[in-house]
């Protein structure tokens, strides 16, 4: 009975959100500002679960004395980070924000530049003249990097020119052709959802 | 005159925004071709999907983390939620793999960013050991939610594939900037990777750094044959018959186009809608 | 201790690299492209005193980057006298936002409430950007500060998209693409972006349709924007390291072709 009530509160609603599209009534505009305000309140909640989850998993994880050392730096944060902003709140010369700019943003930083690292060696590695179709993709690569970079003089007059061609037709023709693949096989997928075909969302098929 | 304008005399209801009408009728279209292609008999019967390289390799890789005695990861990557079509298409995936991983006994861990996400693939997780007779070796904590933010998740998982080095490694989702870091730790490791996203600019990556990928709409594709759905199968029939009328449009509109900048011809500009 | 690999031997000469060249400070010289040119011929074009919607929809990972970006857009659009209304779509850009509108501002002495306006952040992005295009009042009832917008001079008469020139997202990820697909689309707002280098060309197809009117993108972006509004910045600084690590990479490419050549004569032989 659950799942029958959540197919068809799914159609109602998916059905509702395709209508509203092709309407301007002031009914149709407040229906649909009211269910996107219901949108981001239900979205805020399920951060709570995930939560829950961060807290009961490491805390059973924490069992195994391999794991231990990880999941205290991750508890100690998520602990940390809403204590610190419930005492002395969120703005600028907090503890809170100090944590943030010191600590998480730098943090975050790094791993991001990790991926420079990782695209110098998945191109030692990965970009091999293996054959002609490799090769030109080789030299289509090297030439589209030569671009960005700032090498200057008449070097930069010759490979700008032929990087903007390559960005604007082959792969350009390439990206659309996958783009519009993706948009139908989202189309069908969604349809399945709402008309209730698609049932994986709710755990299966039964 | 555009498509539009010539609409709009006729179409002036006040519940319906006529500007919308070239949309609305794609769409109608695009719902009738699904439905058309999902309930005709005839339709599903003469269908065969061809072969993606990619899904043969999935039985070999949950083989081979199975005799290595090591686990198989999955993650639908950072950029979706549950809304998103590619993370339900990555769903099904998840479904075949977890009844596979459950009858060989092999540990599936799935790590992600979002909390309804972890939910759902719990729920698939369960169902689909069940399916296969081993509702019991279902393990709830192997399914986590580590963090939304982007690179505390590319953290969080690039540090559970160093210290459980699984065998197999599954990136099929939407994914962001996340997708090298987890795809050359993968590497590093020595796992065997399949990947597939919508987002183009990731696949890139994945081919270089993965031994399968499954790119833009094949993962659509490749969850139905999987699966062995037939009403998903038949909505890959369905993008197929709507790619071919894009195909069509597209021919005839720059034909049109041509057409009338070359010659004296007026061939209007109807396709700017 | 762990043998040292190729790929670590890798990883330290990009980092030794990048630090050098980073110690020499040479700004190098920037040749405009297109896409940064009509980003600034945009907000150069506006009529003074126009309403420009500004979303920083990034998280703290890509600020290096982002922020060169992020500060010569505000510059230019602050030193012709549009109207910024702020507003972030991932939590962690939030004060990221209003620290770098804040810091510009008072670099040209703007007053908050009345040329510029923070509205804080709102979670999940998608149904943010659409109820937008209903109600701005409803979808933010108050500011950053916890102002009511009703109270903030700036947002008199600003109910939705129809009363914004543009916006501009910030973004390090593919947000931007739902502010094409929901804002755009559906509420016909101009959108342009400043986004991280690697996502440039995900929005090449949305420029040459003008379903996205400009981009700047990366490092080399804001060098460019910087050489169009004059003043050096963060992007003009790091054009030498990048332009070195891009053949850094051309050269390991060369490398790793060499040595696969080799081991395929070897093979044959």
């Amino acid at each position: 009975m659950d799942r029958r009530l959540a197919l068809i509160a799914c159609f109602v609603f998916g059905l509702l959100m395709f209508a509203q599209y092709f309407s301007r009534h002031p009914l149709a505009r407040s229906v649909n500002l009211a269910i996107l305000e219901y949108w981001q309140i239900i979205f805020a909640f399920t951060l709570l679960v995930g939560v829950a989850s961060f807290f009961r998993n490491s805390l059973s994880a924490m069992r195994n004395r391999g794991e231990r050392p990880y999941r205290m730096v991750g508890l100690a944060g998520l602990i940390a980070m809403p204590v610190l902003a419930i005492i002395w709140g969120i703005r600028a010369d907090t503890p809170f924000m100090w944590m943030f700019e010191n600590v998480q943003a730098p943090m975050q930083s790094t791993v991001f530049a990790l991926l420079a690292f990782f695209v110098a060696s998945a191109s030692y590695r990965g970009f091999r003249a293996r054959s002609l179709q490799a090769a030109i993709l080789l030299g289509a690569a090297a030439i589209i990097l030569l671009s960005r970079s700032q090498l200057g003089g008449a070097f930069s007059d010759v490979v700008t020119p032929v990087a903007d061609w390559i960005r604007n037709y082959p792969s350009m023709s390439a990206r659309r052709a996958i783009l519009i693949g993706i948009g139908l096989g989202s189309l069908t997928t969604s349809l399945r959802v709402i008309l209730g075909i698609e049932r994986t969302w709710l755990g299966g098929k039964q | 005159m555009s498509l539009i304008q010539t609409f709009i005399p006729i179409v002036q209801l006040t519940w319906f925004d006529p500007e919308r009408l070239p949309v609305f009728v794609a769409s109608v279209v695009a719902i009738a071709i699904v439905l058309f292609t999902t309930y005709s008999r005839s339709s599903r019967e003469r269908f065969k999907i061809r072969k993606i390289a990619g899904m043969d390799a999935v039985e070999d890789a949950i083989g081979r983390a199975t005799e290595m005695a090591r686990p198989v990861l999955f993650t639908p990557g950072w950029g979706g939620d549950i809304q998103r079509p590619t993370t339900i298409a990555s769903m099904n995936f998840l479904s075949h793999i977890a009844s596979k991983t459950g009858s060989y006994d092999c540990q599936l861990l799935y790590p992600t960013h979002d909390p309804v996400i972890m939910t759902v693939a719990q729920e698939v997780i369960k169902e689909a050991y069940a399916r296969a007779g081993y509702a019991d070796r279902y393990q709830e904590n192997n399914v986590s939610y580590v963090s939304s933010s982007q690179f505390g998740y590319a953290a969080a998982v690039d540090g559970m594939l160093t210290r459980t080095k699984p065998a197999s490694v599954f990136l099929l989702g939407t994914f962001e900037a996340e997708s090298l870091i987890l795809a050359e730790t993968g590497n590093s490791i020595g796992a065997i990777q399949i990947a597939g996203t919508d987002s183009t600019i990731q696949l890139s990556f994945f081919i270089v750094a993965c031994d399968y990928t499954l790119i833009g709409e094949e993962l659509f594709a490749a969850s139905g044959y999987l699966s062995k759905d037939p009403s998903i199968l038949a909505s890959v029939r369905a993008q197929d018959l709507l790619k071919l009328l894009i195909g069509l449009f597209l021919i005839v509109a720059v034909l049109a186009a041509t057409i009338g900048n070359l010659t004296d011809i007026n061939t209007g500009d109807w396709w700017l809608f | 201790m762990k043998r040292i690999e190729s790929r670590h031997w890798i990883f330290i000469g990009l980092f030794l690299l990048i630090a050098a060249v980073m110690l020499l400070g040479v700004e190098l010289n920037i040749n405009p492209s297109s896409e940064t040119q009509k980003m600034y011929d945009y907000i150069e074009n506006l009529p003074p005193g126009s309403t420009l919607m500004i979303s920083f929809d990034h998280e703290a990972s890509s600020l290096p980057e982002i922020r060169p970006v992020a500060l010569a857009i505000l510059r230019h659009a602050f030193s012709k006298g549009h109207k910024l209304v702020g507003l972030a779509l991932f939590a962690e850009g939030t004060v990221i936002g209003y620290r770098l509108m804040d810091r510009v501002a008072t670099e040209y002495g703007l007053e908050y409430g009345r040329d510029y306006a923070y509205l804080g952040f709102k979670p999940q992005y998608i149904a943010a950007i659409l109820s937008m295009g209903e109600s701005i009042q409803e979808t933010f009832p108050e500011d950053y500060l916890g102002r009511s917008i009703d109270e903030i001079p700036l947002m008199n008469g600003i109910y939705n998209y129809d009363q914004i020139g543009g916006v501009i997202s910030i973004a390090d990820g593919s947000l931007t693409t739902h502010w094409m697909e929901y804002g755009a689309a559906r509420y016909n707002v101009d959108i342009l972006a400043g986004v991280t280098a690697a996502m440039v060309t995900t929005y090449d197809p949305y420029l040459a349709s003008n379903q996205m009117q400009a981009l700047v993108g990366g490092l080399r972006g804001a060098a460019e924007y910087e050489r169009l509004t004059g003043r050096r910045g963060g992007g003009s600084r790091g054009m030498l390291a990048q332009t070195t690590s891009h053949l850094y990479v051309l050269l390991l490419i060369l490398l790793g072709n060499i040595a696969f050549i080799r081991s395929r004569r070897k093979g044959n032989n």
